[in-house]
Formats: C-alpha cells, sequence, structure tokens
C-alpha cells in the first residue's frame, strides 16, 4: 500500500517548506528548530500513516508516524523482522520510545556535541567548518567520509538498511532507504530530503523465513545512552551452515551502514572473529577515537554469534 | 486549548509548541513534574498521557490537547506507599517522574504476571529514563518490588522518612517551584570566550546587573557577565541571548603546559575561588602553577631519601605510578536557583536551593549590608547539593540584585548546561606518588604530588589527607594547583579525599600484591585506627572475599574479580548548634537553621525526640529550613548528625523536666563531648572533633573485555561513624555514595573543547551520571562502637560513605585482569586499550 498523498492537506505540506516537521517531537523540542515547528500529528489518521499494515504477501507497511514503543511491542513484526523490533526495544527510554515515531528516528539530527552546543557553528548549522576534528574525537565517527565527523544517529535506519527497506515520500516515487542519507559527503544535514518533502511511510520486503537476528548497542552504562558503537545482525541458518547475512553498524559513520564484507565472509563460512575483523580495513580513526575500531569488530562479532545463537566465551 | 489534568478540565492560553512541563509548573501552578534537564534524559518531569508514562519537557503542548494527563499531584498508587517505605528517594527531587513511571510499570507487571517479583533488569528497563543523583537507587527497587508483589494495596506503613510523601506526591515545595506574585525571571549573561577582557555589555531592556568582577576580565568560558529579568522565560532567554558582548581577547590557558599563558597576574590571584571546604592552603605561584604546600609532610627528608636509595637499588618494595582523575560535576538534579523578594520594609527575602540557610543569611546580611535580622533564608526542600550550594552563589546575586532593581521579586533557575558547566566540580588531579615498605614489610616512607586542576580555582588539597592514613611513617606529601582558563572547582562531597585514595589505595592494592600478602591483612597491619579494625576483620570475613579469584588467573571473555579500598574522614560539629522545641497543642515542634538536602536531617531530628519524649511520630514535626531558627549547621563536612541530634535530646530532656503542656518552649544546645574538641575554638562555625570515621568497601566487578565494559555486581560498604539514629536514611545515604563513586569510577568526566574551553558535557545525555541499571546488589554495614566519647555515639557518614569507592572498583578490575587503571573514569576505550597491551 501507499500512503494516499493526495489526501495532504496542502496548507501543511506548503508550511513544511519554511519549518521543521515534528512528529513527537522527542528530537525538535530539545534544540533550535531551523523554523517554525510544523505539526504533522494531524495526519495521523490517514491511511498508512501510523501503525503496522500487512501486506497480502506477508509484508509490512510502517506509517511513519508509527511510535517507536508500537513497533517494539509488535508481536507479528518481532516474528516477521526481528532486527528491526530488537532494535526499537534498545533505543532511548520507554518515555521517549513512547512518544518517538519512526519517520522522526530517521530523520532526527545528530547528537555532535559541538552541533549541539549554541556556542559553536559548524557545517550542519550554517557554518563552514567542523570543530570536532580539531578538538574532541572521543565520539566521532570512526570512518571518516566527509567534512562532518557526527556519527549518524538513527539506529532504525541501520536495521531498516539491512532489510533492504524503502521510504515513500510524497512527491517522489519509492525510494531505498540508502538513498535518504547518501555518502555522507554532505557535511550540512543529517538526511537528503528537501525541505518540505515529507516522508510517509516504509515499505519492508517479504519476510525471510528463519530469520534470526540480534542487535546490540556498546555504551559504558547500562541503559539510556547513545551508542559508541552499535550493530544488528540476521542471518538463516541451514544446519550450520549460514545461508543468509545481512550486519549493519552505527555510530562510526556519518551514515547508517551496511557492512557487505562481513556478509559475504559469513556466507562464505569465515569465522565470525576473522569476518567482524573485515571492518577494520574501513576505519580512519582521529586522534582520539581509534577504540571504535576494535569496538566496532567486538560489536559486530557480538551480533553475529547471538544471532547465529554461538554461545559467547 | 483544553487539557485534564489529574481528572480536572483546564482551558490554557499556552502555546502550541510549549512544553507541557512549562504549561504544568507555570500555567497551573503544578510543581511536581520538574524540569531538572530540559532534553528528556531525567524523567524529573514525567507524567502520564492516557495511562503512558512520557517525558513532559519534550512534549509540546498540542499533544496533550483533549488527554488525560496525570501528574504526580494526581496519582494515588500503592508504589507511592511503596516509595515512603522502602526509601526510595533521598531529595525526592526526582521523585514525582519516578513514582508516574513506576506506577505504570506495576500496574503492567501485575496484570500481566500477578503479584510477583519482577527481574532487577526488568525493572531497570523500565525505569531507565529516570536518573537520581542522589542514588537511592536500591530504595526505589526494593520499592518497585514490594509494590509488584502487592504489598502496598493497604494502609500506609510507617515512612522511613518523615517528609517522605510529601515528596512522594510531589507537593513538596523547592525552590524552583516557588512562584511568588508578580515575580519576573532572571537569566544571566555569560561569556563566551576562556580569557577576555569585556569591553561593553549591550542589552535590549531596561534592568541589567553587572556581575564581571573589578578588572572586568573573564576567565572561563561560561563565566557570569550580567544578569537580566523580563516577565517569562522564554523572554528572558531571549534577551540573553541577544545581548552583545565586547571582547578584548587575551592568550587563554587551556591546558597545563609550562609555556601557557597566565591565568592571574599578582593582583588579581589573590582573588582566585577556592575548590577547598575549610582554610584555603598557602602556597607560592610560579606562572599557573601554585604550590607546593607540604606542611603536613612529616620526616620528609627521610621519606624522600628512603625512596631515592629504594629507587637507585630497583627495590621491588618500592610501588610508584602516576594517577589521573576526571574533574567531576555535582550536578544535583534541583538546579541552583533563588527567588529574590524585599519587602516594604527592606527586609531581604530568599528563596534558596541551598545546603547553608544560616551562612546564606550571613554572606547576604554583609553583602547587601543588612542587619542579620532582616535577611530570611528559606529551604523548605532541596533538590540535592553535595557541596555545590554553599553560602551565596552567583544566582542569589543575580536574582537579589534584579529584584532590587526592578521593584519585583525575580527567580533565578540554572539551566542544566549552566548546571554543568558552572555551578560547581570537583577538581581532575594527577597525581605521582611512590610507596615503600621496608623488609618487613612495614611501610617505610610514602611521596604524594597531587597538581589539582580546578579550573581558574585553586585549594586542591588532596595529598593533605594522605597524613591521616596508614600510621606514623615518612612521608612527603605535596598539593600543588595548576590553573587553567576553565571553570571553578568547588568543594564537593569529601574534597581531596577520592582522588587521594584513587592513588594511594591501589598503590596499597599493588604492595599487598608484591608482598604476596592479602591485600586487608596488609591494610590492617598499616593502619592504626580501631575502627577501621573492625571493618577489616568484618571485610574479611565476607564469603566473596575468602573466595576471590587469585588476580590474573582469569581467562575467557567476563571476568570477575574483587577489590578492596579504606577510606578515612575528619569528625566535624557545629557546636553552637540548638534545637527549640515549643508545644503546639499536642504536637512538639522543632525548630533549627539547618536543612535537608536528602540525607534526612529531619528524620534524625524526629527519631530522637520520639525516644526520648516516647511520642509518636504524628506528634513530632520538625521545621527547619528557615534561617531566623536557632542556629544549625550548615549541610557541608558531614556535620548535620553530629551538631543536631545530642542538641535535640538535650531539648528534649529540658522539655520532659518542664512538662509537655501548649505552650511550653525549651532550647537545647548540642552540648560538648568528653574530652572537648581537637580545635580550642570553633573556626567558621566548626570544630573538628576527636576521632576519625572510617569505611572499608569491598566491590565485585564483571569486566567484559569484548566490549570493554565493566559492571559493579555487588558492593559491601562498612562503615564505622558511632551509633545510627536513623537506620533507612543512613543506608540509604551509604548507598548513594556507593552510587556517586561508581560514576566517579566509571563514567563521570566532564569534557572541554581543547580549542575553546567550552563545556561540551553539557546536557545529563552527555554528561553520564549512573542509572539505575548500573546499580550493583549493596550491602551495608555499620559498625557503631569507638563513638562513646562523642555526645549522641554517632558522627556523620556522607563523605566517608562515597570518597574510597573508585579505588576499590579499580583494585577489582586489577583482580579481575591484572590490569590497573590509572586514569579516570575508567572508559571502555580506556579498559580495551589497557587490556590489549
Amino acid at each position: 500500500m501507499t500512503v494516499p498523498t493526495d489526501l495532504l492537506p496542502a496548507d501543511l505540506l506548503l508550511a513544511a517548506r519554511d519549518g521543521e516537521p515534528r512528529a513527537g517531537g522527542t528530537d525538535l523540542m530539545s534544540r533550535p528548530a531551523a523554523g517554525p515547528h510544523v505539526d504533522l500529528t494531524g495526519l495521523r489518521d490517514l491511511p498508512g500513516m501510523s501503525g503496522i499494515t500487512w501486506q497480502p504477501d506477508g509484508s509490512a507497511h510502517i506509517g511513519a508516524l508509527t511510535t517507536i514503543a508500537d513497533l517494539a511491542r509488535d508481536a507479528r513484526l518481532r516474528a516477521a523482522y526481528p532486527a528491526l523490533a530488537l532494535t526499537a526495544q534498545a533505543l532511548a527510554t520507554p518515555q521517549i520510545r513512547a512518544v518517538a515515531t519512526v519517520g522522526g528516528n530517521l530523520l532526527q539530527r545528530n547528537r555532535c556535541r559541538y552541533y549541539r552546543n549554541p556556542a559553536f557553528t559548524c557545517h550542519q548549522n550554517g557554518g563552514n567548518s567542523c570543530p570536532a576534528r580539531a578538538g574532541d574525537t572521543l565520539y566521532a565517527a570512526v570512518i571518516d567520509t566527509g567534512p562532518c565527523l557526527a556519527p549518524h544517529p538513527s539506529s532504525l535506519a541501520m536495521a531498516l538498511l539491512t532489510y533492504d527497506a524503502s521510504v515513500q515520500v510524497h512527491d517522489r516515487g519509492p525510494l531505498p532507504i540508502a538513498s535518504l542519507y547518501g555518502d555522507g559527503s554532505d557535511p550540512s544535514r543529517d538526511h537528503l530530503l528537501d525541505p518540505g518533502e515529507l516522508l510517509l511511510a516504509i515499505h519492508l520486503p517479504p519476510p525471510v523465513a528463519g530469520e534470526r537476528a540480534a542487535y546490540h548497542r556498546a555504551t559504558g552504562r547500562s541503559e539510556a545512552e547513545w551508542p559508541l558503537v552499535e550493530a544488528v545482525a540476521r542471518v538463516v541458518l541451514d544446519g550450520t551452515r549460514i545461508s543468509h547475512a545481512a550486519v549493519g553498524a552505527g555510530g562510526v559513520a556519518r551514515v547508517p551502514l551496511r557492512l557487505g564484507e562481513v556478509e559475504e565472509a559469513v556466507l562464505a563460512g569465515e569465522p565470525f572473529t576473522a569476518a567482524a575483523a573485515l571492518t577494520a580495513a574501513r576505519c580512519t580513526p582521529a586522534s582520539g577515537n581509534a577504540y571504535k575500531v576494535t569496538l566496532l569488530a567486538g560489536t559486530v562479532l557480538e551480533v553475529l554469534e547471538q544471532a547465529a545463537g554461538t554461545s559467547a566465551s | 486549548m483544553k487539557i485534564m489534568v489529574n481528572g480536572v478540565p483546564h482551558e490554557t492560553d499556552a502555546g502550541r509548541d510549549d512544553p507541557v512541563v512549562d504549561v504544568l509548573r507555570d500555567g497551573l501552578g503544578l510543581t511536581g513534574a520538574k524540569a531538572a534537564c530540559r532534553t528528556g534524559v531525567c524523567g524529573a518531569c514525567t507524567i502520564a498521557v492516557d495511562g503512558t508514562p512520557q517525558a513532559s519537557c519534550l512534549l509540546p503542548a498540542a499533544a496533550v490537547e483533549g488527554r488525560a494527563v496525570t501528574t504526580a499531584e494526581g496519582l494515588d498508587h500503592p508504589v507511592q506507599r511503596a516509595f515512603a517505605a522502602h526509601d526510595g528517594l533521598q531529595c525526592g527531587y526526582c521523585t514525582p517522574g519516578f513514582v508516574v513511571e513506576a506506577a505504570a510499570f506495576v500496574d503492567a507487571w501485575r496484570a500481566e504476571h500477578g503479584d510477583v517479583t519482577p527481574p532487577r533488569d526488568r525493572i531497570a528497563a523500565a525505569l531507565a529514563g529516570h536518573l537520581c543523583r542522589c542514588g537511592a537507587y536500591a530504595g526505589i527497587y526494593a520499592a518497585v518490588e514490594a509494590a509488584c508483589r502487592g504489598e502496598h494495596d493497604g494502609e500506609a506503613a510507617a515512612p522511613a522518612r518523615v517528609e517522605a510523601m510529601e515528596k512522594i506526591t510531589g507537593h513538596a515545595r523547592y525552590t524552583t517551584d516557588v512562584r511568588l506574585d508578580g515575580q519576573l525571571e532572571g537569566a544571566i549573561i555569560r561569556s563566551a570566550q576562556a580569557h577576555a577582557r569585556v569591553t561593553s555589555v549591550e542589552v535590549d531592556h531596561a534592568h541589567v546587573v553587572d556581575l564581571l568582577p573589578p578588572d572586568r576580565i573573564v576567565r572561563y568560558v561560561g563565566q557570569p557577565i550580567a544578569a537580566v529579568t523580563a516577565p517569562t522565560r522564554q523572554e528572558v532567554l531571549a534577551i540573553a541571548e541577544s545581548a552583545r558582548i565586547g571582547y578584548e581577547p587575551l592568550p587563554a590557558a587551556l591546558d597545563d603546559a609550562p609555556d601557557a599563558p597566565p591565568v592571574y597576574d599578582e593582583q588579581s590571584r589573590k582573588h582566585a575561588p577556592s575548590s577547598s571546604e575549610g582554610l584555603t592552603l598557602p602556597g607560592g605561584w610560579n606562572g599557573n602553577v601554585r604550590g607546593p604546600f607540604s606542611g603536613v609532610s612529616r620526616r620528609s627528608r627521610t621519606a624522600v631519601n628512603r625512596i631515592e636509595a629504594a629507587r637507585r637499588r630497583a627495590d621491588p618494595l618500592l610501588v610508584t605510578g602516576t594517577f589521573s582523575t576526571a574533574v567531576q560535576v555535582h550536578t544535583p538534579l534541583e538546579p541552583h536557583a533563588c527567588v529574590a523578594r524585599w519587602d516594604e520594609r527592606g527586609d531581604l527575602h530568599l528563596y534558596l536551593s541551598t545546603q547553608t540557610v544560616a551562612l546564606a543569611a550571613e554572606q547576604a546580611a554583609k553583602r547587601w549590608k543588612l542587619d542579620a535580622s532582616r535577611v530570611h533564608v528559606v529551604a523548605d526542600h532541596v533538590g540535592g547539593g553535595f557541596g555545590a550550594k554553599s553560602g551565596i552563589t552567583v544566582e542569589a546575586v543575580a536574582a537579589v540584585e534584579l529584584a532590587r532593581l526592578c521593584r519585583a521579586p525575580v527567580r533565578v533557575v540554572l539551566s542544566r548546561a549552566e548546571e554543568l558547566t558552572d555551578a560547581g566540580s570537583r577538581p581532575g588531579s594527577r597525581t605521582r606518588i611512590a610507596l615503600l615498605a621496608d623488609g618487613g614489610g612495614e611501610l617505610s616512607a610514602l611521596a604524594m604530588d597531587v597538581h589539582g586542576r580546578g579550573g581558574v580555582a585553586i585549594g586542591s588539597s588532596a595529598a593533605l589527607l594522605a597524613r591521616l592514613m596508614y600510621g606514623t611513617a615518612p612521608r612527603r606529601l605535596r598539593d600543588f594547583d595548576i590553573v587553567t582558563n576553565e571553570p571553578p572547582g568547588t568543594p564537593f562531597r569529601g574534597p581531596g579525599a577520592p582522588p587521594m585514595l584513587w592513588a594511594l589505595e591501589q598503590a596499597v592494592d599493588e604492595m599487598a600484591h608484591r608482598l604476596d600478602e592479602d591485600p586487608i591483612v596488609l591494610r590492617r597491619r598499616w593502619d592504626g585506627n580501631p575502627k577501621r579494625h573492625a571493618l577489616y576483620d568484618w571485610a574479611a570475613a565476607l564469603p566473596i572475599w575468602r573466595d576471590r579469584p587469585r588476580t590474573g588467573s582469569r581467562s575467557g571473555r567476563f571476568r570477575r574479580g574483587v577489590g578492596v579500598a579504606a577510606a578515612n574522614w575528619m569528625y566535624l560539629v557545629a557546636p553552637a548548634t540548638k534545637v527549640e522545641l515549643e508545644v503546639e497543642g499536642d504536637t512538639v515542634v522543632a525548630r533549627t537553621a539547618t536543612q535537608d538536602i536528602g540525607t534526612g536531617a529531619r528524620t534524625v531530628i524526629a527519631g530522637v525526640l520520639a525516644e526520648e519524649l516516647g511520642l509518636p511520630a504524628d506528634r513530632i514535626r520538625v521545621e527547619i529550613g528557615r534561617s531566623g531558627f536557632v542556629p544549625g549547621p550548615p549541610a557541608l563536612g558531614s556535620r548535620t548528625t553530629a551538631s543536631v541530634a545530642p542538641a535535640a535530646r538535650d531539648a528534649a530532656r529540658l522539655l520532659r523536666a518542664q512538662g509537655l503542656r501548649p505552650g511550653a518552649k525549651v532550647v537545647g544546645r548540642r552540648r560538648g563531648d568528653r574530652g572537648g574538641y581537637l580545635t580550642p575554638f570553633p573556626v567558621h562555625g566548626m570544630a573538628l572533633g576527636r576521632g576519625f570515621s572510617g569505611a572499608v568497601h569491598v566491590t565485585e566487578v564483571e569486566v567484559d573485555t569484548r566490549l570493554g565494559t565493566i559492571r559493579p555486581l555487588r558492593v559491601w560498604g562498612g562503615i564505622a561513624a558511632g551509633r545510627i539514629y536513623a537506620e533507612r536514611p543512613a543506608r540509604n545515604q551509604c548507598e548513594g555514595g556507593i552510587i556517586q563513586g561508581l560514576g566517579y569510577a566509571l563514567y563521570e568526566e566532564r569534557r572541554t573543547d581543547p580549542v575553546t574551553g567550552t563545556v561540551l558535557t553539557a546536557g545529563l545525555d552527555d554528561y553520564h551520571i549512573p542509572g539505575i541499571g548500573d546499580t550493583p546488589e549493596m550491602t551495608i554495614h555499620f559498625h557503631q562502637d569507638g563513638w562513646e566519647h562523642v555526645n549522641g555515639h554517632g558522627v556523620g557518614l556522607g563523605e566517608v560513605s562515597t570518597v574510597g569507592v573508585a579505588a576499590s572498583v579499580a583494585n577489582a578490575v586489577h583482580n579481575a585482569t591484572g590490569w590497573r587503571p590509572h586514569d579516570l573514569p575508567i572508559r571502555p576505550d580506556r579498559l580495551l586499550e589497557g587490556i590489549s597491551r
């Protein structure tokens, strides 16, 4: 299904060009907005804008205004797309998940301490430099693809990437989710939608039978912390052989990543440790975040083992 | 817009984008929900919307239109009674948010699973969006578990602290909740430069208060420049943001490089603030380095000669090392706040979030040249302090001056960013230590050089405290300050002790390792304190200690280890403390000019009176938090209990002698100790009593060598502070001390931008304090003997219960992995690097 775009109110579409769309508001309310808030919650009752709609082929259509909590607690979603459900369960905190939406999660702004601090200007808010680069890089992206060093904040984007999900944006055809983010070379923004372009829904391909999945968020504390590194793995086992693998990582690059090299190695029967270690080749650490090279490999290994059910020792 | 709050329909003219927390607090006067972080991290503003807990600081008003909102004030739930019975709170500022969330969890749990105890990790996950800076998590777990079992469905049990229900129902009034008629909001304009002369301040507003020092120089990013007012918070923030400040930049010292530009000249250094709670140690200056102060050394030359000789012969019993600690921020959940009002008679009324109502009144009288009787400081409830809320601080200066200018009451509440930048921090430190044992395994010499990093503040006094541990062996103890253009350090719970113990207690642990001796046995040999001997015996007998692994014996991914650390603290008392009792009807009312920052001061006084007078709890009322009452102690230096409890008992005995008839009034004194005090006369109202309190912490951790995390599993805290007056609040404070110590050990670190000096950890999602999921299982053991000479037989425990915890974590990590952490906090990156060597 698709959200019927002819039902979108014209004044709202117009307003969205000059303001920042607000769904749950959990990101927008905590930072200065680029223009006035444009409240999207009135669209909740539009067909397909909120909640999960199951298609005849067994695939899921997720409205952009679906809350993270709804995603996390849906039993059918957990069975069909476990990596997505596990990721949703692990992000933020219960109060935030109750309000924050899938669309908001995909399009939220990054958590860089320089970007969020009004004392600095940077590529992300009209400036022409990255103060993090000369400054504190403890939490910076370890895969340096462009002028900006802020890791992408969306855990769901990473999970959806491993499902080859597509998104519905009004006025445009279905887009692969990766095209929301590009290659990270544009340092001025966290997603590539233009002002006025509204994300309406996410489409997932039909579920893969026998999928096992895991999500892990590497943090210092046990709960409620933005990830140093996060990873998600989906595998299908054929006996002891892995017949299907999709692996994603976050917290390490300007955009959410799909780790094709790890997937290939796992499918080729490489030991998980060796497969996870391949991620090091992507890394280009700054002065303060070399640990993320180790942590990325460790986190990928963690999700591979958890997904495949091999015991950690 | 129409909203339904606690079953009552309201019409509000709030903007649709306004945060719900402001609509509730400012619009409807419901102040249970607290705007403590405004980023959805701390959960103090949590409300239920159609039954679902949500962070009201991030919720636009439009989102609750036509919905049913429930705040703590409107909640009537068993979990509230459970919080009161199990003492799931200290200062109470986070409590309304916790109970709203906990109520929803308990209902959902019981509906799904019946009345059974949930696993701890389920509770932790449900309450992950709440932070309690006091660290009352053990009580919170107990309360939620009991409520899930259905133990609090009936009548309320006796609360563990007397004001519990006020806090739990959101009715307790904190300074941030005060709203007077005609009240304006104030805000502080702060420096964007690390070092500059301010040449101009332009504000589009009539009322501006200057907050610059006489030389017009700002010395750190975030230093107050001026204060402004407006009718609402939004307006005043906009005014502050639009201020135009002219700077003449000066070179800034943002690190400790020897060639860093000077922070002070000879004149201005005299006005450097201090992070020391008592007297600031004397010391000379060499550029940005001040010190050393080595006045407490003992046979300094002997110590150095022995260490040098040992170094030359590569003596294996010479333990040396360099240890560092990060800047730790107090960040109480209630930010610094003041409402100031000048009345028609010229009296000054201050509602102040303070640990020192009396001292604040005294300082205000001096500063604004008023008779002491004309200053009235009120602090009914204080949302945490930890040392940061002493005397008249900048928010009070701003509020008082603005109120005078505007002829209206003015409220100034610091934002979380201000709180995390310039409202109190424990200085960072770098310590070089050398510890030498002789052939007989006795302590032969100790040398400690501690360089404190308190930004523009001086007064680091860490090495000094090493004089008080491990006997009388020769020792050279030197304290230095390295000043930089960073925000000032301030006194923080046990000033100087955590960095000192971080180095000393690890060095002692290492020595035990070299001597192949049990670290507790070694400490018991070296430590002459008989009260700590009792704690060592208790700790040594713990199964966890007896069964601990041999260091370096663990392999595999997850490695468990056990570590110990000892701690020492001074016994302080305010000898001038009095407690007044007045019989009103059938109630005995106690009054004294102290305050409760979450420690349980009211409960201690009420408990003494109940015992002495044989009265039930509902016939005793304790009134504190007013400067005009008879003199009471500040909540500083672990001195409140030892001061107020004996005075309350004295008053009770006087009243008993006089008879409990209505109208009767007596004043009890804090009579002296047997043998007197060590200080012949009080200094700043404080006496140093005889004897030292002690603590021994045994900590078990699990290290994940793959992902670099350290999980504290169990902690035993043995405390020797004599008689425990109010067991549950005392235990709560000791548990909170462990939590804060774990924060210091593992997570907490103020980080600044190395280029500009701007504090980067300006929000609670960036400055990491422990959450409920980081809470180990804790066992507190009180050793109550050894204080018979003290009036009342008990002393304070707020500081001794936290200062040694980080070192016990490090020793546990070493036991688990064979790697010894030297730098705090022990972040995942440091652990991964350390164990890979």
